[in-house]
C-alpha cells in the first residue's frame, strides 16, 4: 500500500514537473533566453526528490485523499463482476441512453476511470485527479522545487503553473463524474437498490459511493472513507440511513468482502443482523454530523481539541 | 468436462441430494449420507448463503487426486435448504496452456470489454499515442476501435475466442483512426458464477512484417531446466509452508494465495519435466530401464487417477477386473504416464453417458492394453499424424498440447513395444499399447 502510494505520488509530481519544465522553458526560449531554458529543461535534481527531502512531498490532507482513493481503487479492481448473457454492462448501456445528461455523464465516468486505472496499474499518470485545492498546492510545491535562483526562470515557472491550474478541471475527476452520473440518474428511493446492485456488479464502486452520497446527503469523500475501512460501523449506519433493504445490504457486503482481503465474510450475518436492528430514522440521527459541511466539521473538531488541550 | 452438477444442502448442512460429480467429491472428502457436506469450501459457501438469505457465487479450488480443480459454485437459499450449482470442473493450469482461459502474455496497451464486446476500459494515453482519438470510443463496440484482419486460414481469432469463451491470441488488427497495425491478445474475464463477462486484453504495436520466432534450441531447454527447477522447488516448498501456516496463523486469503502459488509452481515443474522428456527421447541413445510390471494393475491405477474427471464428464471407465493380471516388461512410471495420457484423451473425446473400455490382450509375444472410446474417431489418413510432434487431429478442440501422444509412442518404442491406433470417423478410437511379455 505504502509502495503504491509512493509510486502514485511520484508519478503525479513527475507529470506536473515535466509539464512545468517544458512550458516554462518554452516561454524562456520565446523571450530569447536559450541558456536559461536549457538549464530549466535539464538542470537540477527532480522535484520529487527535493520535496521529499524537505518533507513537503505530501501533507496530511493529500495523504488521506490518496490513501482513501487507493483503497477504493484496489477494492474496485477486485470486485467480482456479474455478466448477463452477452448484454452490455452498466456504463456502456447508460452511455447509449436517450437522456443526454445520463449518457454524457456515463461516458465521462468511463473516461475518468480508465485514466485513474492506468495511472495506478501502469504508472501512466496523465492527470492528478485530485480535488482542486490539493492539486493547486501540489503544483505550486513542484514549481517551487524547480527554482534555480534565476528571476526570469521564476517568472516563467509562475506562468507555467498558472496555465496548468487554469486548464485543470476538478469536474473531470472520476469521483466528480460519478457524482454527476448519480445526479443525472437521480434514483428514487425505490430505485436505489437496483442501481447499487447493478453498479457493484459492474465493479463501478465510485458510482455506488456517489449514489449513496446523493441519497444520504453526505459528501462523496465521507461515503468513501466509511466504505473503505473494513470495520467502520458507520458504514452500516449509512446503508440503514438510506433505508436499504437487508438483501441489497447483504449483496453489497458480500461483494466488498470478496474484494477486500481485510474483511471476512463469515461474521457478515451477525453484522447485518445488528445493522438491520437499527431503524432508518435512528441511523440518520446517528449520521447527522456527517452531513455538516466538511470545513465546518473540521473547525468543530479543531475547536474541541483546542479546548481540551 | 463441462456441465453443471447440482445438489441440495439441508438446514443441518447435510448433502441430501446430489448429482454424481458432486456426490463423488463429497465422498472423496470423507463424507457420506449422514455427515455434513465434507467439501469444506462448498460447505462454508452454503452456510453463508443460508445465513444471509442471498445467492452467493464464487470460484473455489478443491483438491482432487490428480490436480487441483477449480469450481464455480452458486449457492441459492430456498427456504431452509440451499441449492448448489457447481460448474467448471477443470484442472487448474496457471501456466498459459492449451486451454483458452489461461492467462495469456499481455504486452502493449490495455483494453477491456464486457460480454457484449463494448469497451469498458482503455489505456487512453497509450492508445492516443498510437494515433487514435479514443475517449469517445469507451462504451462502443471493440470494432469501433480496431479493424480486425483475418488470419492465414481466413478466420477471425476474436470471433472464435468469443464463440468458445476462450483466450484470444494473435488477432491481427489495425487501430481504426491511425491505421497502425497491432496484435490483440486477451484473457477471458469470468463473473462470480463462471460465465463469460468479457475480455481483458492488450494491443501490441507490430512492424508490418514481424520476424519469425526462433526455434526452441536444445541448449535453451537445458538451461531452462537447470535455471528453473531449483528456484521453483524452493518456491513450491515455501508456498506450501505458508499455506500450511507453519509459522503461525495468517489471513485465509493469503493462505489461499500461497496454495495458488504452490499449484502454479508444481505445474511449471511438470512442464519442465515434459520439456526434459521431449529432449531425452529425441536423443539417439535414449533407453528406458525394463522391469517386470503388471499392465492390468497400471491400467487400474490410471483409471483411478482420472475417476473424478470421468465422473464429471459423465463417462464410465471400464477398468480391468481386480483379479486380472498381465505381466510385461517396462518402466513402471513411464507406462503409467502413457496410460494416463491414453485414458485422459479417451475421456476428453468420449460423449457424455458413454463408456471408455480398457482391454487386456496378448499378440505375437507381447502384452497389450487397449483403450477404446466411443468418440467421433479419427480418419485413417490422420491416424499416423496424431503421433507426430505438435500435431492434433482437431486444432479447434480444447485441451491437449500435441506432445502427449508423440512422447507416449517414443516411450513405448524405447521399451521395446509400440503404440498404435485403429480408428474410423464416427466409430471411436482404439489406442493399443504393446510391451514385451514379462
Amino acid at each position: 500500500m505504502r509502495a503504491l502510494l509512493d509510486h502514485l505520488l511520484t508519478g503525479m509530481v513527475g507529470e506536473i514537473e515535466e509539464r512545468l519544465r517544458e512550458d516554462a522553458s518554452r516561454m524562456l526560449v520565446s523571450r530569447g533566453d536559450r541558456a536559461g531554458a536549457a538549464q530549466l529543461r535539464q538542470g537540477g535534481q527532480s522535484a520529487a526528490e527535493r520535496l521529499e527531502r524537505a518533507g513537503l512531498l505530501a501533507n496530511e490532507a493529500l495523504l488521506a485523499e490518496l490513501f482513501a482513493r487507493l483503497r477504493q481503487d484496489l477494492i474496485a479492481e477486485r470486485l467480482p463482476v456479474r455478466a448477463e448473457d452477452d448484454e452490455p454492462s452498466l456504463l456502456p448501456r447508460l452511455a447509449q441512453v436517450g437522456d443526454p445528461a445520463v449518457a454524457a455523464a456515463a461516458r465521462g465516468l468511463l473516461v475518468a476511470e480508465s485514466r485513474r486505472r492506468e495511472a495506478l496499474a501502469m504508472g501512466d499518470v496523465t492527470a492528478s485527479d485530485l480535488p482542486a485545492e490539493l492539486h493547486q498546492q501540489l503544483v505550486w510545491r513542484v514549481a517551487a522545487a524547480l527554482r534555480n535562483g534565476d528571476t526570469s526562470a521564476d517568472r516563467a515557472l509562475v506562468e507555467a503553473a498558472g496555465r496548468i491550474l487554469a486548464t485543470y478541471d476538478e469536474g473531470e475527476r472520476a469521483d466528480a463524474q460519478a457524482m454527476r452520473l448519480a445526479f443525472a440518474i437521480d434514483a428514487r428511493p425505490q430505485e436505489l437498490p437496483a442501481l447499487l446492485d447493478e453498479a457493484i456488479g459492474d465493479r463501478r464502486l465510485s458510482l455506488v459511493f456517489a449514489a449513496l452520497a446523493l441519497s444520504a446527503q453526505v459528501p462523496f469523500e465521507v461515503v468513501r472513507s466509511l466504505a473503505v475501512e473494513p470495520d467502520d460501523e458507520r458504514w452500516w449506519l449509512l446503508l440503514r440511513a438510506v433505508d436499504l433493504d437487508p438483501l441489497t445490504m447483504a449483496r453489497l457486503a458480500l461483494a466488498l468482502a470478496s474484494a477486500d482481503p481485510r474483511r471476512g465474510d463469515q461474521d457478515l450475518p451477525t453484522l447485518l443482523d445488528a445493522a438491520n436492528a437499527v431503524s432508518a430514522e435512528e441511523a440518520r440521527a446517528e449520521l447527522a454530523v456527517l452531513r455538516l459541511p466538511p470545513d465546518f466539521r473540521a473547525a468543530v473538531d479543531a475547536l474541541g481539541s483546542g479546548e481540551a488541550a | 468436462m463441462s456441465g453443471v452438477a447440482r445438489g441440495t444442502v439441508n438446514a443441518a448442512g447435510r448433502l441430501v441430494a446430489a448429482d454424481p460429480a458432486l456426490a463423488t467429491l463429497h465422498a472423496r472428502a470423507g463424507g457420506n449420507a449422514d455427515t455434513p457436506l465434507a467439501v469444506v469450501p462448498l460447505a462454508s459457501i452454503a452456510r453463508l448463503a443460508r445465513r444471509l438469505g442471498v445467492v452467493v457465487s464464487r470460484p473455489v479450488t478443491v483438491a482432487d487426486e490428480e490436480a487441483d480443480v477449480e469450481l464455480w459454485v452458486r449457492a441459492q437459499p430456498v427456504g431452509d435448504e440451499v441449492r448448489l450449482a457447481v460448474s467448471g470442473w477443470r484442472a487448474q493450469q496457471p501456466w498459459p496452456g492449451p486451454r483458452g482461459d489461461d492467462p495469456v502474455e499481455l504486452e502493449g496497451w490495455r483494453w477491456e470489454c464486457d460480454a457484449a464486446l463494448r469497451l469498458t476500459h482503455l489505456a487512453l494515453g497509450a492508445a492516443a499515442r498510437s494515433g487514435s482519438e479514443v475517449s469517445d470510443l469507451l462504451g462502443q463496440p471493440v470494432t469501433a476501435l480496431f479493424t480486425l484482419e483475418a488470419d492465414d486460414a481466413g478466420g477471425l481469432p476474436l470471433i472464435d475466442a468469443l464463440a468458445q469463451r476462450v483466450a484470444l491470441r494473435g488477432q491481427r488488427a489495425r487501430v481504426r483512426s491511425g491505421g497502425k497495425p497491432v496484435i490483440l491478445e486477451a484473457r477471458v474475464r469470468r463473473d462470480a458464477a463462471g460465465s463469460f463477462a468479457g475480455f481483458v486484453g492488450t494491443a501490441r504495436a507490430v512492424d508490418e512484417a514481424p520476424p519469425p520466432a526462433p526455434p526452441l534450441s536444445e541448449a535453451f531447454t537445458q538451461g531452462l531446466d537447470r535455471a528453473l527447477r531449483r528456484p521453483l522447488a524452493r518456491i513450491v516448498a515455501n508456498a506450501d509452508s505458508i499455506h500450511g501456516q507453519a509459522d503461525g496463523p495468517i489471513a485465509p486469503d493469503y493462505a489461499d494465495y500461497a496454495a495458488d502459488i504452490a499449484g502454479a509452481g508444481r505445474h511449471l515443474l511438470s512442464l519442465i519435466d515434459d520439456l526434459a522428456d521431449l529432449q531425452a527421447i529425441e536423443r539417439a541413445d535414449f533407453n528406458v530401464p525394463a522391469e517386470p510390471i503388471d499392465l492390468a494393475d497400471l491400467a487400474r491405477r490410471a483409471a483411478g487417477l482420472l475417476s473424478v474427471r470421468a465422473d464429471n464428464a459423465g463417462v464410465t471407465v471400464l477398468r480391468p477386473p481386480l483379479g486380472a493380471t498381465a505381466s510385461a516388461q517396462g518402466d513402471f512410471r513411464r507406462v503409467l504416464q502413457i496410460l494416463v495420457n491414453l485414458v485422459g484423451n479417451a475421456i476428453r473425446y468420449a460423449p457424455q453417458g458413454s463408456a471408455v473400455a480398457i482391454e487386456l490382450g496378448e499378440t505375437e509375444g507381447r502384452r497389450t492394453v487397449t483403450v477404446i472410446d466411443g468418440g467421433k474417431g479419427i480418419a485413417a489418413e490422420d491416424a499416423e499424424r496424431v503421433f507426430e510432434k505438435f500435431e492434433r487431429v482437431d486444432p479447434a478442440e480444447p485441451g491437449g498440447s500435441g506432445l502427449g501422444l508423440y512422447i507416449a509412442r517414443r516411450l513405448a518404442r524405447a521399451m521395446g513395444g509400440d503404440l498404435t491406433l485403429v480408428s474410423a470417423p464416427g466409430r471411436g478410437a482404439r489406442f493399443t499399447l504393446a510391451l514385451p511379455a514379462g
